[in-house]
């Protein structure tokens, strides 16, 4: 199992960018790529925004081993995306606009031009304890299939990508997408035109 | 399936025999169509270790589901065949119409057995019996001219698979035309046609209309689609307006364009051959397949010379990689190589290996020299028709290579010559090379557009970590593209999100995007199982040692070599195969293939 400077590199650069952009708090959410049969993942407690090399955990991708001990609390919903889907990278953050709209919308479709290039919408999942692995493992990977993330309703984001600044792209292009639609709900007025009714994007 | 006519037309060359078989639901689901449903055909029906141009090995030309329908790029289509090249499973993709009147005169595919005691082709029209005719005129013509007189004797409306003198030579690198001017180009699958004595296949009209299940959602998911083909830079304009020869400066440099039968990886005279130069001397018009937006194509001319292309991989090969930087003499070899029925890849490959043997003074051939101009028509010339040097060259690379004693000089995989990428530039592209099922082949998995254009993100070229990953994720999704069938261009902007909606909207049934790549999955592991009977081991899954151990002197690429060994061990792990690289009992029991080794 190779973890050579290359991949410190990127995880050092996504997590800055995750905790510096206000996706994260210092010590929340999680990030890792699959390679080689493995999981190399962020270290529990590590400080996203500021990763050492020590602070990159090589885990087996099909199966509990005893590096789960220091792995992210949340190694378990990463593993069954990896299993489930055709993820390569996986990032969990809490992005605050698509945890804020998610307890007032169903699912948000994208009424920005980015938006709807890349998304049309933005799935949101009920999970019955959404914090932690337990149930967000069986919920989020069924979402995924079809979807590049899901908003786990206020709790954060999951999102995949075939590398991780793939999934770092659609961590912030979501809520790229939850910030404006946010900002015209605020203003209370009509919009003048809305692709996303034009093009049923509820439909995607 | 909906989607489909759930129809194949079987044909038996030796008894002149027709008959329509069904395609069962259960199989279409698990294989979806073109090279999935080939390849599940060519399996459970050719005999083990059977030689290519034995009349018993089949021909099968399929459709999918997206074939005819308003999805974009559904213009292509594919063959699966066993490779006289490789002796291994062979599969090929081309362009053009042929698929979509082969649907629309009813049928999901065409296989093709036996061999016919005298030249021939055989003529289908959409309501009548299918027939074959003589060709005892056409045999000996090259692709123009019998596209020209079969339009005289049928009609000018038809489309045609065709085969030139290579073919009928049983010119292990030949190619069989589409129309004249596209080609399922590689793996010496004329040289199948030609062992059959088939000269060509005609197609007449086509009203058969297929059941969609949602028309309507369907047209909502096609207008988002090509929206975003609409904004995508690579779909928008780098292709339309340059053609695949876009990549010739990229590729350069960056140092992976291969000189000299890879022995450099960077030209400071590549520009000379690039996509401008090439609208600027040669190109007259654009052109594009059936319901393609992006309309890659290009009707070029080349002094008194007219015809298509030549493409990025073409390009190259009979150019750069033999020293030559000469469009005018470039297009023409191309044009030269349509009309004869010969790839232009291997031709190139096979050109440049001789070339560096004559380098080395292992082969006597004076004017088999990089850079001289002068030979290369008429060397294709010779290959076409087994003259002289011609006939061994045409042979391929690994054999040419392999009689003059030195195997290093054959830059191919499983006898296929490799393309225009230089494995020492991007490693996780070259593991692609290294386990294609078909042989040096950059399509089957194409790493590079991560490790080279960063779609959908910049991946370091020469890091290890994730390739293996990545390029078993990319195998089986092109599996499942190529089963679809859709161009690997509009790959560029969309993906399998978009191509699970259109599958459903017009089959009905909910495909999920992982459910698609577990089918790629299925498919890939069966042209490996197919493989592995035929007598494939680990051993053939590698690259030639100068890839391995001699890192380049000078480019951007300097001092690289692949890692091959640690990333093959990694590919056979995630993969799930065993390491001797066969594919373990319970991987087969979960993908639900019946096949025995």
């Amino acid at each position: 199992m190779y973890l050579d400077d290359s991949v410190y590199k990127v995880f050092k650069k996504v997590g800055h960018h995750l905790v510096s952009h206000g996706y994260n708090t210092s010590h929340s959410g999680n990030i890792s790529i699959r390679s080689g049969g493995k999981i190399i993942i962020k270290r529990r407690s590590a400080m996203l925004g500021n990763l050492e090399p020590e602070d990159l955990v090589i885990c087996d991708l099909k199966q509990e081993d005893s590096m789960s001990l220091i792995a992210s609390t949340e190694l378990g919903v990463h593993r069954a995306i990896y299993l489930e889907t055709d993820a390569m990278a996986v990032i969990h953050a809490h992005n605050p606009f698509c945890v804020a709209l998610s307890l007032i919308e169903d699912e948000i479709t994208c009424i920005d031009a980015e938006g709807f290039a890349m998304y049309k919408k933005i799935p949101i999942i009920d999970v019955k304890i959404p914090a932690g692995a337990y149930y967000t493992s069986k919920e989020v990977p069924k979402i995924l299939k079809n979807y590049p993330f899901v908003i786990v309703r206020s709790h954060g984001v999951f999102a995949k990508g075939m590398t991780l600044e793939d999934a770092l792209q659609n961590v912030t292009g979501a809520e790229q997408s939850a910030y404006i639609r946010y900002l015209t709900l605020l203003t209370g007025k009509p919009l003048k035109r809305d692709f996303s009714k034009e093009k049923d994007f509820s439909l995607w | 399936m909906k989607g489909l006519n759930n129809k194949i037309l079987e044909i038996d060359l030796s008894r002149e025999e027709f008959k329509e078989s069904l395609l069962i639901e259960e199989i279409s689901e698990k294989y979806i169509g073109g090279r999935g449903i080939g390849v599940k055909l060519l399996s459970e029906r050719l005999p083990s270790k059977l030689n290519p141009l034995d009349s018993k090995n089949l021909l099968i030309f399929t459709t999918g589901p997206f074939g005819g329908t308003n999805v974009p790029t559904n213009g292509r289509f594919s063959l699966v065949t066993k490779s006289p090249l490789t002796n291994g499973i062979f599969y090929s993709n081309s362009g053009g119409s042929f698929g979509i009147r082969m649907k629309r005169c009813g049928y999901d595919g065409i296989l093709i057995q036996g061999t016919l005691r005298e030249p021939g082709y055989i003529f289908i029209e959409d309501g009548k019996d299918p027939t074959i005719k003589e060709a005892l005129k056409l045999w000996g013509k090259d692709t123009e001219q019998t596209l020209e007189e079969l339009k005289k004797i049928e009609d000018k409306k038809i489309n045609t698979l065709m085969i030139g003198p290579a073919g009928e030579n049983l010119v292990r690198i030949a190619s069989i035309m589409n129309d004249a001017n596209r080609a399922f180009g590689r793996g010496g699958v004329g040289a199948v046609m030609g062992s059959k004595n088939l000269k060509a296949i005609v197609l007449k009209g086509g009203n058969n209309k297929f059941n969609i299940d949602n028309p309507k959602l369907l047209k909502k998911y096609v207008r988002v689609a090509l929206d975003k083909i609409k904004i995508v830079p690579i779909t928008r304009s780098s292709l339309p307006m340059f053609g695949t020869s876009a990549l010739v400066n990229v590729i350069n440099i960056l140092g992976l364009f291969p000189i000299n039968n890879f022995q450099k990886g960077y030209d400071e005279r590549a520009d000379l051959v690039s996509g401008e130069k090439i609208n600027e001397s040669l190109t007259q018009e654009k052109e594009g397949c059936f319901a393609c937006p992006i309309r890659c194509g290009r009707l070029t001319k080349a002094g008194d010379m007219k015809g298509k292309g030549p493409e990025y991989e073409s390009v190259w090969a009979l150019g750069p990689n033999l020293g030559i930087f000469d469009l005018k003499t470039i297009a023409q070899a191309n044009y030269l190589c349509n009309r004869y029925g010969l790839d232009t890849i291997s031709s190139g490959g096979s050109i440049s290996c001789g070339m560096e043997l004559q380098e080395k003074g292992l082969l006597d051939e004076k004017s088999l020299k990089f850079g001289n101009v002068e030979i290369l028509k008429q060397l294709v010339e010779k290959i076409a028709y087994k003259k002289g040097i011609g006939a061994q060259i045409g042979e391929g690379a690994r054999l040419l290579a392999n009689k003059y004693g030195d195997n290093e000089c054959a830059a191919q995989v499983k006898g296929l010559e490799l393309p225009a990428y230089d494995p020492r530039g991007a490693i996780g592209h070259a593991l692609g090379y290294a386990t294609s099922n078909r042989g040096g082949c950059h399509l089957t998995g194409y790493l590079a557009s991560l490790e080279i254009f960063a779609a959908p993100k910049n991946i370091d070229r020469f890091t290890i970590a994730g390739k293996p990953d990545l390029l078993v994720l990319k195998q089986n999704q092109k599996a499942i593209e190529d089963s679809l069938v859709i161009c690997t261009f509009a790959g560029w902007a969309l993906g399998l999100d978009y191509y699970a909606r259109f599958l459903k909207a017009i089959t009905g049934i909910d495909f999920s995007v992982t459910d698609l790549t577990k089918i790629g999955e299925r498919i890939y592991n069966l042209e490996r199982l197919f493989n592995i009977r035929e007598g494939f081991t680990q051993k053939d899954d590698t690259l030639p040692s100068r890839f391995l151990n001699e890192p380049f002197k000078e480019g951007p690429s300097k001092g690289h070599t692949v890692p091959l060994k640690t990333m093959l061990e990694q590919y056979y792990f995630v993969r799930g195969w065993n390491k001797e690289g066969i594919p373990k009992k319970k991987l087969i029991e979960k993908l639900g293939i019946n096949f025995k080794i």
